[in-house]
């Protein structure tokens, strides 16, 4: 199986930012809030700042553009210095994306996502133009432009935000909690909206939460951090999830690691079995015929499509009268391939037969999994015997 | 001529200065009372009305914005020259900061508590005067110190139309510009309100604090 | 006249301040309620009109019956009460600017973050202002600048309506929410755009309160402008008075009142046009 399908590290990794021994004392404070951080952020990656609150993630955060000036050590962009660059200039560079979003309630929805460029002299028909591009990649209908935030919901403001923070298509982003305020069932939606965007943007984005949850679904790679910002394990999702550096990582991780561990596994990727199928107009001897040659109890069987319909058993076919559409019972466990593991677990256990049938995405027969599939597969992910930490090869 | 300092006029005529602001603050005190009863009952009557409210608030706030040397100048004609006129002048120009403060603090009255009080069993009457004015009155009380400091300045243009208080100090000084103790007489005038307007933010601090119940802090 | 028409500031800044929610989030009753908002919104801005017009009319009406002695006449004719009305918008359109500017730019610079330790201080020796007998600012303002008319007059005017323009300024400008400007930042604003693009706009309503307050103020403390010979309606009000002729009396003091409710209608009018769509 292929470990970590969004893992993207594959040997060209090229640093996009680069803070070397980053710290920050506020005024009238003794302890440092982020004490001499160091870490490289590779381009085209999101990388998660995941800790508990007050750890320094989102000084660390707004370090990088300085909205938060740091007191000792420098920042690269690029490769470039930008610790004492113009502030100002570096900012247009990178987009910026807070929890409470913070759109300009005085100005229309056009005008909000204008700012930059308009800042950095773009003339008014690219900027139009850009404005009406980005409104559709974050799938909020052009006659919004000359609306206003008020007018528009939680879940629209924060894609807004997301297309104002792009608009000059800067490389790098900073997103400080961007999901945070609004209702789980949204958030889930902008994240999914997010990861789909970013898998076309490739945009290096550093992106703060303090849910490790939402951490290892957007991740490319999580730092988890302690107390002064101080890095207890940067890696992986998959990697933190199986190999946590230590009990403060396992800690943070929490109980149910390896639950955790399958949302990141896809279904598709995990070996399905193959059952014995028959289509809807067979006759009820040709699947009688295949159940016993198959030694299965139960025949899946499809219809001209090949989507899964029902389920039989011999005892549901004994009698030639009942029409094999309506003998047995309806399959109705079916996940896609694209789903987790995580799901497909859950789609198992309520199911009535403790299996679910894998389709493609449209809905065509694929396999099916049961439990001693996914036990095999989670056998798979755990480290090596002796936790040397690397067991799992690079880009594997 | 011009020749006492500020501290021997004082000193001189301290006696008058303190009749003065005694009558000054006395007739203050009159027409904040009154204000006090025609703005709480109006606010009592009309919180619960919004377009009631609404009428009420916009003819005080008319009020309000009519210059006072024009009300004055209107009430005249009606009720002669003097104390009277003061008091009724005084007293509408008291009454929007009581009445509005009274409206929003029995709004802002926490519903679950008058739903409770309902629940068990107290009437509208006994709500209003146990639960809800006893909650608004701080709010209530800050509408009235405000009055009190906006009339204590406009008494003293009452003094033109023959009204009591410090005010008449200050028209005296205005019309011996250049004569002896002019300054003197403006400054005690202005200074003995500002001192009474001092007075009266202690004193409402002090009756604040205790009238408010402690549970309210 | 000042502390309680700054409660009508304050509280707008409160309102404002407390409920940024919006009335209009939809459902079912919610094209009713425009309905009758928009009927009300029409009520309130034809009553006042009305009103003021059937005083004028009024006025005229009855003057116009009366038999006017001569000193009468010498105050109730066009000339004279043209003159007074010119007289006393004149000192208010000066001594509302004045007050604007200097109290506006007082505002911005009290709530930059270099000021933030001073100033509490200053907005406390400010408001301290408050129950300062305005007739008194007046006369002492005459006494100190040594001359009477106009430029005390103004003088006067723009310290005694300074405090409501600057608290609302300072107000307006600190209830911005920080994240709006932190985001403003945050893409790049230089501090300067910040000011003029982000929170100057933002506090334009609360400001506005403010500046209409202040022209309340001005316009009915110009009234007492007469006793140091600065001229104004004041004048005729004062004629009245002094001459005891109840035409001349009741002329002052309703084309006053007049003349005051008419400015703070136009004010409420120019407050809801300038304020910036979208808040």
């Amino acid at each position: 199986m292929t470990d970590g399908m969004r893992e993207r590290d594959n040997g060209h990794r090229e640093t996009m930012i680069r803070l070397e021994n980053l710290s920050k004392t506020f005024p009238g404070q003794h302890e440092p809030a982020v004490d001499d951080l160091t870490m490289e952020i590779y381009a085209g990656e999101i990388v998660v700042l995941v800790g508990p609150s007050g750890c320094g993630k989102t000084t660390t955060m707004k370090m990088i553009n300085r909205i938060i000036e740091p007191t000792g050590g420098r920042i690269y962009i690029e490769g470039e210095d930008v610790t004492t660059a113009d502030p100002d200039k570096l900012r247009r560079r990178i987009g910026y994306v807070i929890q409470q979003i913070g759109l300009f309630p005085h100005m229309t929805i056009a005008d909000n996502i204008a700012t930059v460029p308009r800042m950095l002299g773009w003339d008014k028909k690219r900027i139009s133009d850009r404005i009406d591009e980005l409104l559709e990649t974050v799938h909020i209908s052009k006659s919004y432009r000359d609306r206003y935030p008020k007018q528009l919901s939680g879940g629209q403001r924060q894609r807004i935000g997301v297309a104002r923070a792009m608009a000059a298509d800067p490389p790098i982003m900073l997103m400080d909690e961007p999901f945070g305020a609004v209702d789980p069932i949204t958030r889930e939606r902008l994240q999914d909206e997010f990861i789909r965007l970013q898998q076309d943007i490739q945009k290096t984005i550093v992106f703060v939460t303090h849910d490790i949850d939402e951490a290892i679904k957007m991740g490319d790679r999580i730092a988890i951090l302690r107390e002064q910002s101080k890095i207890a394990q940067y890696d992986t999702p998959e990697r933190i999830l199986t190999d946590p550096a230590d009990e403060y990582v396992e800690d943070f991780i929490g109980s149910g690691a390896s639950l955790k561990r399958l949302s990141l596994s896809r279904v598709q990727d995990i070996q399905t079995s193959d059952w014995p199928v028959a289509g809807l107009n067979d006759s009820h001897d040709g699947v009688r015929d295949k159940m016993q040659r198959s030694g299965k109890e139960y025949v899946l069987l499809l219809d001209d499509q090949r989507k899964p319909k029902r389920w039989v058993s011999m005892a549901d076919i004994e009698h030639n009268g009942i029409p094999l559409s309506e003998a047995g019972w309806p399959a109705v466990a079916i996940v896609e391939g694209r789903s987790s593991l995580y799901d497909t677990l859950d789609t198992m256990i309520t199911s009535y037969k403790g299996s679910a049938i894998v389709v493609d995405d449209a809905g065509r027969y694929q396999g099916v999994v049961d439990f001693d599939a996914v036990l095999q597969a989670i056998e798979s992910m755990r480290p090596a015997q002796h936790r040397d930490g690397r067991a799992v090869p690079e880009g594997a | 001529m011009n020749s006492m300092g500020f501290f021997e006029y004082l000193a001189s005529r301290w006696d008058d200065l303190l009749e003065l602001s005694i009558e000054h603050a006395q007739v203050v005190l009159v027409s904040l009372l009154i204000a006090t009863v025609i703005g709480v009952s109006l606010g009592v009557l009309t919180y619960r009305r919004p377009a009631a409210a609404q009428v009420v608030l916009a003819i005080a706030s008319t009020i309000l914005t009519i210059p006072s040397f024009a009300l004055f100048g209107l009430l005249i004609p009606l009720l002669g020259l003097g104390y009277k006129p003061t008091v009724v002048a005084l007293s509408a120009y008291a009454l929007l900061s009581i009445l509005r403060n009274t409206i929003t603090g029995l709004r802002s009255v926490d519903p679950a508590i008058t739903e409770s009080a309902k629940g068990m069993g107290l009437s509208n009457l006994q709500q209003l005067v146990r639960i809800e004015l006893p909650l608004a009155w701080p709010v209530i009380i800050a509408g009235i110190r405000v009055s009190a400091l906006l009339i204590l300045g406009i008494a003293a243009i009452a003094a033109y139309v023959n009204g009591p208080g410090l005010g008449g100090d200050i028209f005296s000084g205005l019309s011996r510009i250049g004569g002896a103790n002019s300054l003197n007489l403006v400054l005690g005038g202005f200074l003995g309100i500002i001192v009474l307007a001092l007075v009266f933010e202690a004193l409402f601090a002090v009756l604040g604090r205790l009238t408010t119940s402690k549970g309210l802090n | 006249m000042r502390s309680a028409e700054e409660t009508r500031d304050t509280t707008l800044a409160e309102e404002s301040w407390e409920s940024p929610q919006t009335p209009e989030t939809g459902g079912p009753s919610s094209g009713a309620r425009k309905g009758s908002l928009l009927a009300s919104k029409l009520v309130r801005y034809l009553t006042m009109p009305l009103i003021l017009a059937a005083v004028c009319v009024g006025l005229y009406l009855w003057v116009g019956s009366l038999e006017l002695d001569s000193i009468e006449q010498r105050s109730l004719n066009r000339e004279v009460i043209t003159e007074k009305v010119i007289r006393h918008l004149e000192i208010t359109a000066v001594a509302t600017l004045v007050v604007v500017l200097l109290a506006v730019t007082a505002g911005v610079i009290l709530t930059r973050p270099v000021m933030r330790k001073v100033a509490p201080y200053i907005a406390a020796v400010a408001s301290t202002g408050q129950g300062v007998p305005a007739i008194g600012v007046l006369v002492l303002s005459a006494i100190l600048l040594d001359q009477f008319g106009f430029k005390a007059a103004v003088a006067a005017l723009v310290i005694y309506a300074f405090l409501p323009v600057l608290r609302n300024t300072m107000v307006g400008i600190r209830q911005v929410d920080p994240s709006v400007i932190e985001s403003g930042r945050g893409m790049g604003m230089t501090k300067t755009a910040v000011l003029f693009q982000i929170e100057l706009p933002l506090a334009v309503p609360i400001m506005l309160a403010g500046i209409r307050t202040a022209l309340i103020i001005v316009v009915g403390t110009a009234t007492l402008a007469t006793f140091i010979n600065a001229g104004g309606m004041g004048d005729i009000i004062n004629t009245g008075i002094k001459t005891s002729r109840e035409p001349i009396l009741i002329t002052g003091s309703l084309l006053t009142a007049v003349l005051a409710l008419g400015i703070d209608y136009l004010a409420g009018i120019a407050e809801d046009v300038l304020k910036p769509r979208g808040l």
